[in-house]
């Protein structure tokens, strides 16, 4: 049988992706083909750190120059979208790069936030040059404090006092003589002035008394009515006094606040000049400082008023000293500068990560303050967010944490769409606040964005998201691989170097390297690249290194690098070992030996975490007289996913295509994973269910030492699948549990070859001729290994040669055929007709 | 420190601005190691002003409204539980015995109670209206009746300024004024001045005399001798920053025409005995 199937495929000799040996479709594949190993003789150097730095990632220049590009794209909307596997140094190239640019751009300015003296609920910004916002901050802490000893100065010297004891005096005149001549002239006319709960009352008196009503009711009717009209007319001139004393006080009030002015102004010309002077150079600052002036001018006696009392006042109820110092500070928070951004100490353009990217955290928050009871803010509870510190620079966010953060991705595109950071609450934000909150002025934004995020959230959100195309309008795609080839070989090691020397690990010896080379192909599943997945790479060297330590060792050699993959493994194969034990214990029925009919060994990959691991499943057909149906158990329970479905469906394609064009297909086929109980998905088993069909078909047995893998399209072919070598290796511990037999093996996808990177035990088992791979390119090739009949090809008539596979199966349809229209004419109402 | 205060007695009413008083009565009644005791005074002329046909309230915010006999009832009761309640707490913050009595009448009721042993107290400012405008204080009537000493109070405790005493005589008025002012300035604390005539203040005897009246104190005396007549004794209250001007009701000085003055000028609190 052997040498038929290799005589067949003679002419189908395939070579290798590597260019090693070729392969023969349906022959053992030379262990060679089944792991391509890094040469430690080809690495030029005996410990990688010998080996200068590596770039910062190799393979990425598509990536790089797109944020290249971006970085010069001045215009809105050129933000950088980067995507790519997790591990892949996205984060570390980005950042990178970024910073290189930015110590070469201009520093941008500092940002401060000042009372609106007009409308305290909305603050003003202030841009200053770098590095002055902390000095225009310490300035007006120094006024403030200047201030509070000049002003008091001011009002206590004689001159003011002597000017207030006028005002004070004027007034108080003023009221006694209007009063006081008043009284006076009620006196004269018997009648008193009284004190009432409320104002001022006229009472008739006799000998010092207020008259009785008896009493006056006793005067005669001239007289009586002479009282009640003196009474009267006084009222009348109290009532005009009365209405005057607003007035009067109102004036008093403006002569006071006139003088305030006026010895402020004095008090305070010199030290505003001062900070004038320091910041003449800032037009805009003169307008700030303008209204701070008139608004010190306007509050003089906030400067005059004693400090609160401190707690241990004699006399006076205690205040605690942090409610005291918020007193005392209240009074003055108006004139700070709240200095949002301080670029004091920036080099170039900010490059700023921020790694919880929410609302408040990009935009900035307005935080409170609790005071006697009651949340209070105002412009210098103001906070930053991530956005303000990167203005003029570069902000890196990740993408998923963006997304699911709270508010964070409205934000960022409202502020990249305005061009502005706007400060507002959560509550604000969503239209929903009922109590005043600051709305401080927005701040003019200039940053580049880069997005860090897999690229299934790039899809999505450029199918879904209208605002993102406009906003992120540079994609920077990093490759999760690249191609293995003697050049890149060396610079992968280089980067293992690289990755040593930052992590401070112990170096790596070149079969170290080597071995680490190796595993990169393995965990790219393809003989042929290198993974880019830096993070697993860093983890692998550093577990690597712990086993040095714990060996005493100084380098990191081979066998430091395998028990670090070893260990990786066995600390998550728990599942994998029970499965494999229960095989070996005969609970899952996996037959590795003999032969059945309508049965075989199909393989699929379970992924539990970061492990992977291949385990074999009972495949079974059965087929019977029927409609052409072909059953999939698994999605009638619905436990087959739509590709799993999917490929049963071809089969039906398959059957119909070979079989069916001369007879009708009057069987109906079940196809069931046997003692499967979770879901099925994926169509990589398609080629294994077609071989278990057609064995059931021409009830040709098929040797169970055998598993399978391989997609089928309708045409027959075998098609590549994913998780070859953890398949392979799957059937390869199943074999070894239940005993080698010297006959075991796995039939592959040829278009799989490629992608092997085997275990070195699995390799040495083929070497030594007790486990085999076998590629295939199509059914014929599996069919014949797997039965050891020959398959048979069609014939000018239509038929295929007798005791072939095909011929067989055609017998056995047509018999189906010709008993369903037997069955028909029975039990057709006609009855049969001869 | 001395047994000759019975009692301190602060009189209240519902025109006058009571918790200075109360505030120094207190203070003494702790000092003196008396009880407290507070006299309400409901003001008789205003109910019999709110009986008369005519009578109206003139406000600043309402201009002229009804007067009624039931709004000044509800007022009085209300700024006697007023009055109350301050006077409680100030014998709580000093730690005093109180009691309080409401009486309804002309100011000199409230002294038909009071023995010349007991120390009265009464507020010397009533209520301003219309920025710094106060009718008369009920008081002043009470100088020509009063049997003890009596204090005038305007400011508060701790105010600055210089104790002065007047004093004509040896007599027993002089005797129980220094006594009472020997209470006060004690509490208070200061510098007593004893402004006499040369007549008086010459004798060599005079400050052992003073000494001698002034046992259980230990307040220290500066004499000065100094002519009494007014514009003199005026221009020296001012050189010497009065705050508490001490005089026997009955002599010239202490004419409450002249003591009104005084304490106008000054802005002092002022204590006589007659």
């Amino acid at each position: 049988m052997t040498g038929q199937t290799a005589a067949r495929v003679a002419d189908g000799t395939v070579g290798s992706q590597a260019a090693g040996p070729s392969f023969e479709f349906g022959r053992p594949l030379s262990p060679t083909l089944l792991y391509r190993r890094c040469d430690p003789a080809e690495l030029p150097f005996a410990l990688c750190s010998e080996l200068e730095e590596a770039p910062d990632l190799i393979g990425q220049e598509r990536a790089v120059e797109a944020i290249r590009f971006a970085m010069r794209m001045r215009p809105k909307g050129y933000n950088v979208y980067a995507l790519g596997p997790t591990g892949s140094g996205r984060h570390a190239l980005v950042e990178n790069l970024l910073r290189q640019q930015a110590a070469g751009e201009p520093t941008p300015p500092d940002w401060c936030y000042v009372n609106n003296f007009v409308d305290p609920q909305k603050p003003y910004c202030l841009q200053l040059p770098p590095g002055r916002g902390a000095g225009l901050a310490a300035a007006m802490k120094r006024l403030v404090e200047e201030l509070r000893g000049a002003l008091p100065a001011a009002f206590e010297r004689d001159e003011y006092r002597s000017r207030r004891e006028v005002i004070d005096q004027q007034f108080k005149q003023r009221n006694e003589a209007a009063f006081g001549a008043l009284q006076k002239r009620a006196q004269a006319k018997g009648i008193a002035l009284l004190r009432t709960p409320m104002g001022l009352a006229l009472a008739p008196v006799r000998d010092g008394k207020v008259l009785e009503p008896d009493a006056f009711e006793a005067l005669p009717a001239g007289e009586r009515e002479s009282v009640q009209h003196e009474i009267e007319a006084t009222q009348s001139e109290l009532e005009a006094i009365m209405r005057q004393v607003p007035q009067w006080e109102r004036e008093h009030r403006d002569a006071v606040r006139d003088l305030s002015r006026e010895t402020t102004g004095f008090a305070i010309v010199h030290l505003m000049e001062e900070v004038r002077a320091a910041y003449a150079d800032l037009p805009d600052l003169a307008k700030y400082l303008d209204a701070v002036e008139a608004d010190v001018k306007e509050n003089a006696d906030d400067f005059l008023a004693p400090p609160a009392p401190a707690a241990d006042t004699a006399g006076s109820t205690p205040v605690p000293a942090p409610i005291s110092t918020a007193i005392e500070e209240s009074r003055f928070r108006r004139y700070w500068v709240n200095l949002l951004v301080d670029n004091g100490g920036q080099r170039g353009a900010p490059v700023i990560y921020e790694d919880n990217p929410t609302h408040q955290t990009l935009v900035g928050r307005v935080e409170h303050l609790a005071r006697f009871g009651a949340l209070v803010t105002d412009f210098n509870l103001l906070t930053p967010g991530a956005l303000h510190r990167a203005n003029g620079g570069y902000l890196i966010l990740d993408a998923p944490k963006l997304l699911t953060g709270n508010f964070g991705w409205p934000s960022l595109k409202r502020a990249l769409s305005s061009g502005q950071i706007r400060i507002e609450t959560l509550d604000q934000l969503m239209s929903v606040a009922s109590t005043v909150s600051l709305a401080p002025e927005p701040i003019p934004l200039d940053v580049k964005i880069v997005l860090v995020g897999p690229p299934t959230l790039y899809y999505l959100l450029s199918a879904n998201d209208e605002e993102f195309a406009e906003l992120f309008k540079i994609e920077a795609d990093f490759e999760d691989r690249i191609e293995r080839t003697p050049e890149t070989t060396l610079l992968y090691a280089r980067l293992i170097c690289t990755i040593g020397r930052r992590e401070k690990l112990r170096p790596l010896d070149r079969d170290g390297v080597a071995r680490v080379i190796e595993q990169a192909s393995r965990l790219a599943a393809d003989s042929g690249k290198l993974s880019t997945s830096m993070r697993t790479f860093v983890d692998l060297l550093q577990e690597a290194d712990q086993i040095a330590t714990d060996s005493g060792k100084d380098v990191v050699g081979e066998t430091e690098v395998q028990a670090a993959i070893d260990a990786q493994f066995r600390r998550g194969d728990r599942i994998y070992r029970r499965l494999q034990e229960e095989i070996g214990r005969k609970t899952i029925h996996i037959e590795t030996d003999g032969a059945q009919i309508g049965q075989v060994n199909g393989l699929s990959v379970i992924s539990l975490g970061d492990l992977a691991f291949g385990t074999p499943t009972r495949i079974t057909a059965q087929v019977r007289l029927g409609r052409g149906e072909v059953v999939d158990i698994e999605r009638e329970v619905a436990l087959g996913g739509p590709l799993h479905s999917k490929g049963v469906l071809i089969l039906g394609g398959f059957l119909g295509g070979r079989f069916g064009k001369s007879r009708p297909l009057s069987l109906n086929a079940s196809l069931v994973f046997e003692q499967s109980y979770g879901g099925v998905d994926g169509d990589s088993a398609s080629g294994a269910e077609l071989f278990a069909l057609l064995s059931a078909l021409a009830e040709a047995p098929i040797k169970q030492f055998f598993a399978v893998t391989g997609s089928v399209d309708q045409r027959g072919q075998i098609q590549a699948i994913g998780g070859v070598n953890e398949k392979i290796e799957g059937f390869f511990d199943s074999c070894r549990i239940t005993g080698f037999t010297g006959h075991q093996g796995v039939i592959i996808p040829a278009s799989n070859v490629k992608h092997l990177m085997l275990r070195h035990d699995v390799v040495a088992a083929v070497a030594e001729g007790r486990f085999a791979i076998y590629p295939i390119d199509t059914v014929d090739q599996g069919l014949e290994l797997l039965t050891g009949i020959p398959a048979g090809k069609l014939d000018g008539d239509g038929n295929y040669p007798a005791g072939t596979l095909n011929y067989r199966i055609a017998a056995r349809l047509d018999a189906f055929a010709a008993k369903a229209a037997e069955l028909a004419r029975a039990t057709s109402p006609l009855g049969s007709r001869p | 420190v001395t047994a000759s205060i019975e009692r301190v007695v602060v009189t209240l009413d519902a025109a006058s601005e009571n918790r200075a008083a109360i505030d120094t009565a207190a203070r003494l009644a702790a000092r003196a190691k008396a009880p407290l005791h507070g006299i309400f005074v409901e003001d008789e002329d205003l109910l019999r002003l709110a009986s008369l046909p005519f009578a109206r309230q003139i406000t600043l915010g309402a201009g002229a409204e009804p007067f009624t006999a039931e709004q000044v009832e509800l007022h009085l009761q209300a700024a006697a539980e007023r009055a109350r309640q301050d006077l409680s707490a100030a014998a709580t913050r000093h730690a005093v015995d109180c009691s309080f009595e409401i009486v309804r009448g002309a100011s000199e009721i409230v002294l038909s109670g009071v023995t010349e042993r007991d120390l009265v107290v009464a507020g010397a400012l009533t209520r301003p209206i219309a920025g710094d405008f106060r009718v008369e204080c009920r008081w002043w009537s009470s100088i020509e009746v009063a049997t003890g000493p009596f204090l005038l109070t305007r400011g508060g405790w701790d105010e600055v300024g210089s104790v002065v005493m007047l004093l004509h005589d040896r007599g027993p008025a002089s005797a129980r004024l220094l006594e009472a002012l020997a209470q006060v300035v004690q509490a208070r604390g200061g510098a007593l001045t004893v402004i006499c005539p040369p007549a008086i203040g010459g004798a060599k005897d005079f400050e052992t005399w003073i000494a001698d009246q002034l046992p259980a104190f230990s307040v220290q005396a500066k004499i000065e001798v100094a002519p009494a007549e007014p514009a003199a004794l005026r221009r020296r209250l001012g050189e010497l920053a009065c705050r508490l001007f001490a005089v026997d009701a009955g002599r010239s000085e202490g004419h409450s025409g002249r003591l009104r003055e005084y304490h106008e000028s000054f802005a002092c609190d002022i204590l006589f005995v007659r």
